[in-house]
């Protein structure tokens, strides 16, 4: 696993995606912080947070969809599935690359509470929370688009179906408004990854959306175990 | 070493491989021989464990491949038909993350590799990027990673294709080499590649296996089809006729025209005396005979030799016209 994490994160950096991806996803946040935080002359990071979340669903599957979909094309999955290393070690070590190269980004948008922190007073406690819902969120994105680019080996139709799965998560939570059922409302509501979000932003620290972000990133990575398991049993 | 029983392998209803069985002694290198499509490389990337198959057992040095994959890929290098590399890696540094990935384990890690690149003459570019490197250092960087943690099986899916002449006869003296102490299957559809470097051959064709024997009985097989190339200039027909007249002499099949000069080619066992009689033959008819020549058998031929499936008229068909 530390074999295929090392080389598919470093591979970030020596080609461009890495550093495009950094780029896009600095420039974005530091658009949103200066917006945000400064416009409003706010120390709270909820609002930040709120429209970041919004737009890691088109800047993340970047950094995904190449991730098994490259593979297949140059067959270079063939010396990783026939190495003596089990499925979901290769899928988590690729998984845990993809997400590396995302908390670099994240590690550096830390500049911005600490700025707050020094020029304002920076709600700690609704901050980490922020931060730990939005990696969270982030970690389920990713692992659907390490999913659909399992299934794939055009890393195009990888991002573009991504986008399709994120985007329909969106809609059920658009939609859940338009419901008159209060049942059905709430179901659709838990169904979108995005709307749950929110509940980090309250500052009470909550670990029923944490486990929900855990377990559908769990799930979707053994979905994606699952995708090279079933090429290889009968 | 390797033991096959009945392997098979389903597309819906088209059969890659019906029911293959074979076995693979230690210490044994098995040429594996077959057209494109035949299922050869279906077969390899089996035994690596890297596709399912539908039927049968496959058991490597007492593992099966299904209920231990882990403990059959730890003794099995494999090099596929295109070498997996990564392109934008330096070869030395993709030799270590082999060695990472294999999680191989010996005493000195530099010299482990340092070895295999002296094995496979790759010194002189260990520090360049495998995506500059040309197609017959690629394979050869390709077999380094395979031969990592020196496992005691080796499976090659054609080594020697896209190599030039000189590349060709060093790629098989190496694989020469290391067959000395290891279990080796190599595939080709080159028959002088097989008949230089293995002990034993099995043929396959659209999935079936069609022979199992040694070169040398193989070649022994082979001699007894002789065909024949002559180049006339004259009258088609005509030539034909005379051809056709000859009991030594058959499936005719006119391979070429140009002009008025037409070729044919042809299954013969004439001796001198008709030799003599078809160049007079043709002498008599005024049809010179401008060219003469014994064809070497090719592989195809020995597969239609061994299989006689309807493909073999198929092609005649396709040389009539």
């Amino acid at each position: 696993m530390k074999a295929i994490f090392n080389r598919e994160f470093s591979s970030y950096f020596t080609s461009m995606l890495g550093y495009v991806f950094l780029t896009i996803f600095l420039l974005l946040t530091g658009v949103m912080f200066y917006l945000v935080n400064i416009g409003y002359m706010t120390a709270s990071m909820t609002g930040f947070f709120a429209s970041v979340t919004r737009m890691a669903v088109f800047f993340l599957p970047l950094i995904t969809m190449r991730l098994f979909s490259e593979d297949r094309k140059l067959k270079t999955d063939q010396l990783l599935l026939t190495a003596p290393i089990s499925t979901w070690e290769m899928v988590l070590g690729k998984f845990l690359a993809a997400f590396g190269v995302f908390m670099t980004g994240v590690v550096i948008t830390m500049i911005y509470p600490c700025i707050l922190a020094a020029w304002g007073s920076l709600p700690i406690g609704e901050t980490i929370n922020c931060y730990v819902g939005f990696i969270l969120l982030c970690s389920v994105i990713l692992a659907i688009g390490a999913f659909m680019s399992s299934l794939t080996e055009s890393q195009i139709v990888a991002a573009a179906a991504t986008y399709g799965a994120l985007i329909f998560t969106m809609l059920l939570g658009s939609l859940s408004s338009y419901v008159s059922n209060a049942k059905i409302e709430s179901v659709l509501l838990w169904l979108s990854p995005l709307e749950r979000f929110s509940e980090f932003t309250l500052g009470i620290m909550s670990f029923e959306p944490i486990i929900y972000y855990l377990s559908l990133t769990g799930l979707f990575l053994f979905f994606t175990t699952m995708v090279f398991e079933g090429r290889r049993v009968r | 070493m390797i033991t096959i029983s009945n392997l098979t392998k389903r597309y819906g209803d088209k059969y890659a491989l019906d029911s293959i069985s074979f076995d693979v002694k230690t210490g044994e290198v098995l040429g594996f021989l077959g057209p494109n499509g035949a299922g050869k490389s279906t077969t390899m990337n089996i035994i690596t464990g890297y596709t399912a198959y539908t039927e049968g057992t496959v058991n490597v040095d007492g593992f099966d491949v299904a209920e231990e994959p882990i403990e059959v890929k730890k003794r099995i290098g494999y090099l596929p038909e295109i070498p997996p590399l990564y392109l934008d890696m330096i070869v030395w540094d993709y030799l270590d993350f082999v060695y990472d990935l294999k999680k191989v384990k010996t005493d000195d890690r530099t010299k482990h590799i340092q070895d295999i690149v002296d094995t496979v003459k790759i010194d002189d570019v260990k520090k360049r990027k495998i995506g500059n490197l040309s197609k017959g250092y690629r394979q050869r960087v390709g077999l380094a990673g395979a031969l990592i943690g020196n496992p005691p099986v080796l499976i090659l899916d054609e080594p020697t294709v896209g190599l030039d002449p000189k590349q060709i006869i060093e790629m098989r003296n190496v694989i020469k080499d290391l067959g000395k102490e290891r279990t080796v299957i190599l595939s080709s559809h080159i028959l002088s590649e097989i008949s230089a470097v293995c002990d034993r051959v099995i043929i396959i064709n659209k999935g079936k296996l069609v022979a199992e024997d040694t070169p040398e009985n193989l070649s022994a097989k082979m001699k007894n089809v002789n065909r024949m190339m002559i180049s006339v200039s004259g009258d088609r027909e005509t030539a034909q006729e005379i051809l056709n007249s000859f009991d030594g002499i058959q499936n005719v099949v006119c391979v070429s025209s140009q002009g008025d000069a037409y070729s044919f080619e042809f299954d013969t066992s004439l001796d001198e005396q008709d030799r003599k009689d078809l160049f007079f033959a043709f002498a008599e008819k005024s049809i010179p005979i401008i060219a003469q020549k014994e064809i070497e058998v090719s592989l195809e031929d020995i597969f239609l030799e061994l299989t006689k499936t309807p493909a073999k008229e198929e092609n005649e068909n396709e040389g009539d016209i």
